[in-house]
């Protein structure tokens, strides 16, 4: 199957690719002398800002998808359900706090949870767990704590993302039928003809075959990071931040401007609460607060993988209600705490 | 694609991923992408993707072995199948970009889209008193900025020596005798740097080149460029330098 729609997509995306190449050619030969110059630098800052985010992102990635092979491996669907309740309530409450037993961010809770939905966790499990899990995890909980301390903006953060991802579980709870949810290629078993995980392997083995699923799920997963970030590279290259900060004033704005920052710079849950810090001052504590609870459940790269676990219109929702949800508690700080 | 030549490409690839990281961090460019605290991560994923590839190509040989055997039992099995290919091309983006453009860090083609600042409210609130207890000629751009923004009285520092690095931009904003000596400063990768500026006063200006590295020396002065005072540096030597092996301040 899946050989045969890439070598369809193969000679098209070759058409497509050569015809990108011709017009680049002939603009580039008709474009004034300044151009160059200017192409340089675009060209420039686009090439450090992507490596940046990928370089930063790779070994995250990476643990991600070790995470997903041992846990294909060592973890059996009985075992799964043994743990997790089928309540829609309680599975969405204790899918939030997996995050505290597979310290992830949201690079790599995307395999992980794939692999999950594969082991047979429940849909609202699922899903609470990957949006709360790049917040609730000791490494980010730490991270935060170091930028802002022991206080209220590490206390807000953990609690709204755990409340977000757990109503968005909830919401999810209705849908019985998962298949009308995930993406088709879950349904069926992920082939890893060599890799398929027998109970009776010894410990090597299984750590070989966890070792060539991670080798596998890196590259799934690093095409849809290596778009995001070229994306988002593209976007600082060519739209202006210092506008956006410069009009981020009044309560309403500056949260919408944090919560597009959060999606436009794309980065690792893991850090982002050192961005944070630099905010404030400009920013209110909503604001900020909105920018930390959003960003490692939604974001360019993060969006692009969850389009391979997800079909389209649950994308929407995961998108939508968090965001929401972030919106709506950023105005509340704002207008309670000025 | 066979799924043998899926596998070879992936351990290439793997190889190739880790080589460049490994390089990277061999000549000190990691901190071009960034902040240092993540290095050691870094080095972490060039040690595991040795390993993966390692496992690849291990995996490579085991098929070829199994295959042996099944010939000898006449016992063709035909579930080869590959994931997607476009998966290992997407991989080559950044190798591609990383070997094809050559590596700089951020400099001042960026700051029309990421701005740059001469009295930063970007810094973070931290306390001064760190800085305070910093010579004066070990401060940095940043050092200063923050001193002028948090301090009440500035007039202390007037005519204290300064010796800072950073590259120069020329901005209509400063006359033709001033540059600005700037640096970007990165919490986490070259994806949330944002650059901070300090006014330079040098006669010989106009020969500096856009974008060089270069250390001023010199004593600090104030000048008014937006509401608040800035820190502006009363140059006596001005002095080019190459790229330092960290070009970004880590706040």
């Amino acid at each position: 199957m899946e050989t045969a729609t890439s070598s369809k997509r193969l000679p098209r995306n070759l058409i497509l690719f050569t015809a990108i190449g011709v017009l680049l050619i002939l603009s580039i030969s008709m474009a004034p002398a300044g151009f160059f110059t200017w192409m340089r630098g675009r060209l420039n800052v686009f090439s450090t800002v992507f490596l940046g985010i990928f370089v930063e992102a790779v070994p995250y990635l990476l643990l991600g998808t070790l995470a997903s092979g041992l846990v294909e491996v060592f973890l059996d669907r009985d075992q799964m359900s043994r743990w997790i309740s089928n309540r829609p309530v309680a599975a969405a409450v204790s899918g939030a706090f997996m995050g505290m037993v597979f310290p992830v961010c949201e690079c790599g809770v995307v395999p992980l949870t794939r692999r999950l939905f594969h082991k047979g966790l429940p849909l609202s499990a699922g899903i609470s767990f990957l949006l709360a899990a790049p917040v609730l995890n000791p490494i980010v909980i730490i991270s935060t704590a170091a930028a802002f301390g022991w206080g209220e903006m590490l206390f807000w953060r953990v609690g709204l993302s755990l409340v977000i991802a757990v109503v968005t579980g909830i919401v999810f709870s209705v849908e019985k039928e998962a298949g009308n949810v995930l993406r088709p290629a879950l349904t069926l078993s992920i082939e890893h003809d060599h890799a398929e995980a027998q109970s009776n392997d010894s410990i090597p083995e299984k750590f070989r075959k966890a070792l060539l699923i991670t080798a596998d799920e890196f590259f799934e997963m690093g095409r849809y990071l290596i778009m995001g970030a070229a994306l988002a590279a593209a976007l600082q290259t060519f739209i202006s931040q210092s506008v956006l900060l410069t009009v981020g004033s009044g309560p309403v704005l500056s949260v919408l401007i944090m919560l597009g920052l959060a999606v436009l710079l794309s980065i690792c849950s893991t850090v982002d609460a050192f961005v944070a810090l630099g905010f404030i001052g400009t920013f209110s504590f909503g604001s900020v607060l909105s920018f930390l609870v959003f960003g490692p459940m939604v974001d360019i790269k993060s969006v692009l993988m969850y389009s391979q676990v997800f079909k389209r219109r649950s994308l929407l929702y995961i998108i939508a209600i968090p965001f929401l949800m972030s919106l709506l508690s950023g105005l509340l700080f704002n207008y309670i705490l000025p | 694609m066979t799924k043998r030549l899926y596998r070879s490409f992936q351990g290439l690839l793997l190889l190739a991923i880790c080589i460049f990281f490994a390089f990277k961090a061999a000549n000190g460019q990691l901190t071009w992408y960034i902040n240092s605290r993540f290095v050691p991560l870094t080095i972490f994923g060039i040690i595991f993707l040795a390993l993966l590839s390692q496992t690849v190509f291990n995996e490579i040989k085991r098929s070829r072995r199994e295959e042996h055997e099944h010939d000898d039992h006449d016992h063709h099995h035909d579930h080869d199948h590959a994931p997607a290919s476009l998966n290992l091309w997407v991989m080559l983006v950044p190798l591609l970009i990383g070997v094809l453009i050559p590596a700089r860090p951020l400099d001042s083609s960026a700051f029309s889209t990421k701005g740059f600042n001469t009295n930063s409210p970007l810094v973070s609130g931290d306390s001064s008193t760190q800085i305070f207890a910093t010579k004066s000629e070990e401060r940095t751009v940043l050092d200063w900025i923050k001193l002028f923004n948090y301090e009440e009285d500035i007039s202390q520092f007037i005519g204290q020596k300064a010796s800072v690095i950073g590259f120069v931009y020329f901005d209509e904003a400063l006359g033709e005798n001033q540059f600005f000596v700037s640096r970007f400063v990165v919490s986490c990768c070259s994806a949330d740097g944002f650059a901070i500026a300090m006014p330079v006063e040098w006669d010989d200006a106009a020969a500096l080149e856009q974008d060089s590295w270069v250390l001023v020396k010199g004593s600090i002065d104030s000048i008014q460029l937006t509401d608040r005072l800035s820190p502006m540096i009363v140059a006596e030597s001005v002095q080019a330098i190459p790229i330092p092996e960290q070009p970004y301040l880590f706040p």
